[in-house]
């Protein structure tokens, strides 16, 4: 929202508060000022000069016109504009001189857009004044602008009354009223209002105006309206706009002739009804929408947007002033249904106060009579609305105030404050307040006393709050275990080599195809930002390979990981949130091409460092995985429990990665998190020596070295300490395809030292039995 | 004359184990100078033959060779034995310059160092960390924060609305509402986490971003305690003693909001470019907590208050670090994640 310091200085009785330090009070007590811009600039030198002559530039759309410029003498300028002829008045301003097309001008004449009185930039002005005069009502101003977000809870702050009137209470200045309501007729209206539903809409006013004669506005007018960042059209939509700027109601003006009968109705729109807008877009209505209507049909839209068919035009003599107020939601809802925010429904969305409909009419009497002379009204002001009773007035005691605050405040200052800013104030009992909120704080803004907290603290000022450590006891917050968990998984992934990447939930439908996901599945957002983000991911897959592909071009080798979360949608609720690790270690071919298996154990390794005795189960790979190359991982966290798998060991596709390989690491950490939790258990250490043996299994060559295991394990029986792999081995003397796979066990007890004899035996056992699966040992 | 045989045979020992060039020649010294077949060995056979005197005179010259021989030999064993481990170690030279194989030690990403930071410091001060899911219901993310359907204020964060009608959230404020409801008063939390906003993303937007939550529920809570900790919170931050402020900000969940700025840390408030010549720069929104929340939480606003605020994660990680384009945070690019 952009403030005219002009204009609020015009509202506040001797403010002397340069527009700086004005926006700092302002961001300070009442809103946040995003900065301040000078507007008009060009005005503070300008004065109406008149075209003498003009002779044109040979070859050149520019003339050479001598001017009468006033107090600066007779000038001769390079002008462009196509109406600079002689006779006309415009707008002098020297801006020094400077040569164009050979010819030395000095200083120039301006367009309106230039001066800032409107956004015309199709010539130089056209002034009706006389040669040296100041260009009439126009200033150079300061425009402060207002983040709208920190207006979102004020709807009388989105005019200038309404800023002047903090200001006002500010600086202790004292506020004037635009508005004189003695300008009201309130004899028989000349039209009829007829509400249907007073919840949509709470009140509506409307005054017919006869020998309206449609021209320019006045430049003051236009002037003060592009400060405000408003388009200057015409006198009656200027003079509308005018009024929306200084009491935040927004109005409308209808051509009365093309209004069919003698009422309006507002009314929910009928399914269907079409209505063609002032813009030239043309509407599909539902009964949501609110509409204002004739008997013929739907003339404007509520609060958003007037209609075609009933605008103002040149040939416009007599207008219907509409000033209403409508149902926040309401105008919200149709204003986002149909995507059209307007000056209007951006206003009404934020809860305006009912009582300004008939202040903005008496405002628009009053200008009204400037902008087009010779106007009078017809008949008195139509007025219909709800009985909305005055809200409760508010008890706010001094002490819990100050408890709030956290300071003093004395009474008296509570009491000032509260009235400098137009609040009723009554001391019903010692040290407590009944308030009562003026009308236009009571729509939404203020109702109860921790708003009044707000008043008072921001007039006091934030900055005379000193910070206070608050007395509580002290306590141990309760843990948050998985995020404590998924920290130690970062440590150990960092520790091992591992950079961590964060990406993004959204993934394409491409990229999920590309992982064996089907679209389908995914929760969906239906307003993504661009349609290769429109999928939740339900994997991290997705992710990490655009990772790998991109680092890919400027490094060799690299580790990285993510965790984040799998969002996989449910039959009902909300979508299951399932936190992932994804790791990947890639490299170049030229690592060579015995070392095409490292960067897999490599991560092997780095999850057992995370699941100590974690396993990697050889499965059927899935069409993006290397086909010999994927296994899952299972894991059972303390002994005893039976292993759940919580994840996957892979190689990508070699069709996914377009130089070197990629190993990837894809972990469930809402299932290892809960294995992981086991705490340690403290078994005495053996006081009776072990033994120790190798034994060697003759296998074919992909047996799993897994498997063999296991089962020279399972043979080995009770006293079994530890089993472990320590080489394989092919090439002679053994026969083609085949491998000899040796492991150490260590054989013991906690009781006594085994015999020579006992150890033997075991050995034999181990070795019978894996014969009798059809094993050779090399012993 | 065994007399001299002795003393002779001593001699040319001594010499020839001087002038050993190898633990092989020492040990073919010894042999014949000691071992069963040696002279020495010969000449005590002999002593038998020797009368009693003579026998204890020439034992004694006897065990005097032996032992001068034994002691020379053992000398240069060990000289023999240093000299083979000397060389041994000088073969063993490594180049130390040689870089160490295996890998480095990887990169947390930024956000997460900072996030760690926050953690750690607020439960240091009694806070909890609270967890809340990144999709949510309208009701958690609006409504239980007095953000009602239709209300303008819902403006303020573009929604990425979900088929079946939930959302992401767009703040991590409805962990607030979580921890309300699942813990209830007195309640110190946090909840740092991911939250999106449907906006173009530039060098300074995002939608999808990182924010912390923070919430105090107490018997009596004021705006002087919600300065306190953004002070504590900030200087530690920081590293270094901040000035904060506080003006009006309007949030629906709070009453009264704030917007908390710092003296900028670049310029110390005459103003600069980075705090846009203002001398402050806006870090993060917070207020006492809107008693209609509380309520809707299932909390009495006559008998507890609160504060909350909502840090901007994001926005603090570049600032710490001086990172000028956001996108980097979630780009995936080791030749910036490695700098952390």
């Amino acid at each position: 929202m952009k403030f005219s310091y002009n204009w609020i200085r015009e509202l506040v009785e001797d403010l002397d508060y340069a527009p700086g330090p004005l926006e700092r009070l302002i961001t300070m007590k009442t809103a946040e000022c995003e900065g301040i811009e000078a507007a008009g600039v060009l005005l503070e030198r300008a004065c109406a000069a008149r075209v003498e002559s003009v002779e044109a530039i040979p070859d050149t759309h520019n003339v050479k016109a001598v001017v009468d410029a006033g107090r600066y003498g007779h000038r001769i300028v390079v002008c462009g504009a196509t109406n600079c002829r002689a006779g006309i008045i415009s707008a002098y301003v020297p801006i020094g001189k400077k040569i164009i097309h050979g010819v030395e001008s000095d200083g120039m004449l301006a367009s309106a857009a230039e001066l800032g009185i409107n956004r015309d930039h199709s010539g130089i002005v056209e002034l009706d004044s006389q040669v040296g005069a100041p260009i009439a009502g126009c200033l150079a101003d300061s425009v402060i602008e207002i983040d709208n977000k920190s207006i979102t809870h004020r709807p009388d702050l989105w005019g200038h009354h309404g800023m002047a009137r903090e200001v006002a209470a500010i600086l202790g200045l004292k506020l004037r009223e635009p508005a004189k309501l003695d300008l009201l007729p309130w004899s028989a209206p000349a039209i009829q209002v007829r509400i249907e539903d007073l919840n949509l809409c709470p009140r509506y006013s409307a005054l017919v105006f006869e020998n309206v004669a449609i021209r320019p506005s006045p430049l003051w007018l236009q002037c003060r309206l592009t400060a405000a960042g408003l388009n200057p059209i015409g006198n009656i939509v200027d003079m509308t706009n005018f009024v929306m700027a200084e009491l935040a109601q927004p109005m409308h003006a209808f051509d009365a002739d093309l209004i069919e009968g003698d009422t309006i109705f507002i009314r929910p729109a009928k399914a269907g009804e079409h209505f063609r807008a002032l813009n030239g877009e043309e509407y599909k209505l539902d009964p949501s929408n609110l509409v204002i209507a004739d008997r013929s049909g739907a003339i404007a839209l509520a609060g958003v947007i007037g209609g075609a068919g009933t605008a103002i035009s040149d040939k416009t003599t007599r207008v219907v002033l509409e000033s209403a107020n409508f149902q926040a939601a309401s105008i919200r809802k149709t204003s986002a249904a149909i995507k059209l925010r307007t000056d209007a429904s951006m206003r009404f969305e934020k809860s305006q106060d009912p009582a300004n409909t008939v202040r903005g009419i008496a405002r628009a009497i009053e200008l009204l009579r400037e902008v087009s002379p010779g106007i009078h009204a017809v008949g008195g002001v139509a007025d219909q609305k709800k009985e909305i009773p005055a809200p409760p007035p508010i008890r706010l005691p001094v002490a819990w105030l100050e408890r709030k605050l956290g300071r003093a405040v004395a009474s008296a200052e509570v009491r000032r404050i509260l009235e400098s800013l137009e609040f009723g104030v009554a001391e019903t009992e010692p040290g407590v307040f009944c308030v009562s909120v003026p009308s236009w704080r009571a729509t939404k803004d203020v109702s109860m006393k921790d708003d009044l907290v707000e008043e008072v603290g921001r007039m006091v000022g934030y900055d005379s709050i000193a910070p206070q450590a608050p007395l509580v006891p002290a306590s141990v917050p309760p843990g948050n275990p998985e995020r404590k968990f998924q920290h130690e998984v970062r440590n150990i992934f960092v520790d091992q080599g591992f950079t961590e990447v964060y990406n993004y939930s959204f993934i394409s439908e491409e990229s999920a195809r590309a992982f064996g996901l089907e679209p389908a599945a995914h929760v969906r957002v239906t307003n993504p930002i661009a349609s290769d983000q429109a999928l939740l991911r339900t994997s991290l897959l997705p992710g990490i390979w655009r990772n790998i592909a991109e680092n890919a071009k400027h490094r060799e080798s690299f580790r990285l990981f993510e965790i984040g979360l799998e969002i996989h949608g449910q039959a009902s609720g909300l979508p299951a949130e399932i936190p992932h690790l994804v790791a990947a270690i890639y490299g170049r071919q030229s690592d060579g091409p015995l070392d095409t298996s490292a960067s897999l154990f490599e991560l092997k390794r780095t999850a057992e460092c995370l699941m100590p005795g974690a396993q990697a189960c050889p499965v059927e790979a899935r069409p993006f995985e290397h086909p010999a190359r994927s296994a899952s991982i299972l894991w059972k966290g303390a002994p005893g429990r039976a292993c759940e798998i919580v994840g996957r060991l892979f190689e990508l596709h070699p069709r996914l990665v377009e130089f070197g390989r990629a190993a990837i690491l894809d972990l469930d950490l809402r299932a290892i998190q809960p294995l992981a939790a086991a705490d340690a258990k403290y078994t005495p250490i053996r006081r009776y020596p072990s033994a120790a043996f190798d034994l060697s299994v003759i296998a074919a060559m992909r047996e799993l070295a897994g498997t063999l295991e296991a089962a020279v394990a399972s043979f080995a029986g009770p006293l079994l300490e530890s089993i472990q792999f320590l080489r394989q081995y092919s090439g002679p003397p053994l026969g083609e395809g085949q491998k000899s796979v040796s492991f150490r066990l260590t054989v013991g007890s906690p009781e006594r030292t085994l015999s020579s004899e006992e150890v033997s035996e075991i050995r034999a056992r181990i070795i019978d039995g894996m014969r009798g699966l059809g094993y050779e040992l090399r012993v | 004359m065994l007399d001299e045989s002795i003393q002779e045979l001593e001699s040319r020992s001594l010499a020839r184990i001087a002038s050993a060039k190898s633990p092989e020649e020492l040990e073919a010294v010894r042999v014949d100078a000691l071992g069963r077949k040696s002279g020495l060995t010969q000449f005590s056979r002999e002593m038998g033959k020797l009368a009693p005197e003579e026998r204890s005179r020439i034992g004694k010259l006897l065990n005097s060779a032996k032992q001068k021989l034994e002691e020379a030999l053992e000398v240069k064993k060990q000289q023999f034995a240093e000299a083979a481990l000397r060389a041994r170690l000088d073969a063993e030279w490594v180049d130390l310059t040689l870089p160490a194989p295996g890998p480095r030690r990887g990169h947390l990403h930024p956000i997460t160092r900072i996030q760690r930071e926050l953690e750690e410091l607020f439960v240091s001060l009694g806070f909890t960390v609270l967890d809340g899911p990144e999709v949510e219901t309208e009701y958690y993310n609006f409504d239980a924060l007095n953000i009602p359907a239709e209300h303008p204020a819902r403006d303020m964060q573009d929604t990425f609305w979900l088929d079946g009608g939930n959302l992401l959230r767009t703040h991590t404020s409805p962990v607030q509402v979580h921890g309300m409801e699942r813990l209830g008063p007195p309640l110190r939390m946090i909840a740092p986490g991911r939250a999106f906003r449907n906006e173009s993303v530039d060098a300074s937007h995002e939608h999808t971003f990182y924010q912390l939550e923070g919430m105090m529920v107490d018997r009596e809570v004021s705006v002087a305690h919600l300065l306190y900790f953004m002070k504590t919170l900030l200087t530690a931050i920081f590293k270094r003693e901040v000035t904060v402020r506080l003006r009006p900000g309007y949030f629906p969940f709070v009453e009264p909001g704030f917007e908390l700025d710092i003296q900028c840390l670049i310029c110390g408030g005459p103003g600069c470019a980075v705090c846009k010549q203002s001398g402050w720069v806006e870090l993060l929104p917070c207020g006492l907590v809107n008693p209609n929340v509380l309520r809707m939480s299932g909390i009495d606003p006559e008998e507890w208050g609160g504060f909350a605020f909502g840090l901007g994660l994001t926005r603090l990680v570049m600032m710490r670090y001086g990172i000028d384009d956001i996108r980097h945070l979630q780009g995936g690019d080791l030749r910036f994640l490695e700098q952390f």
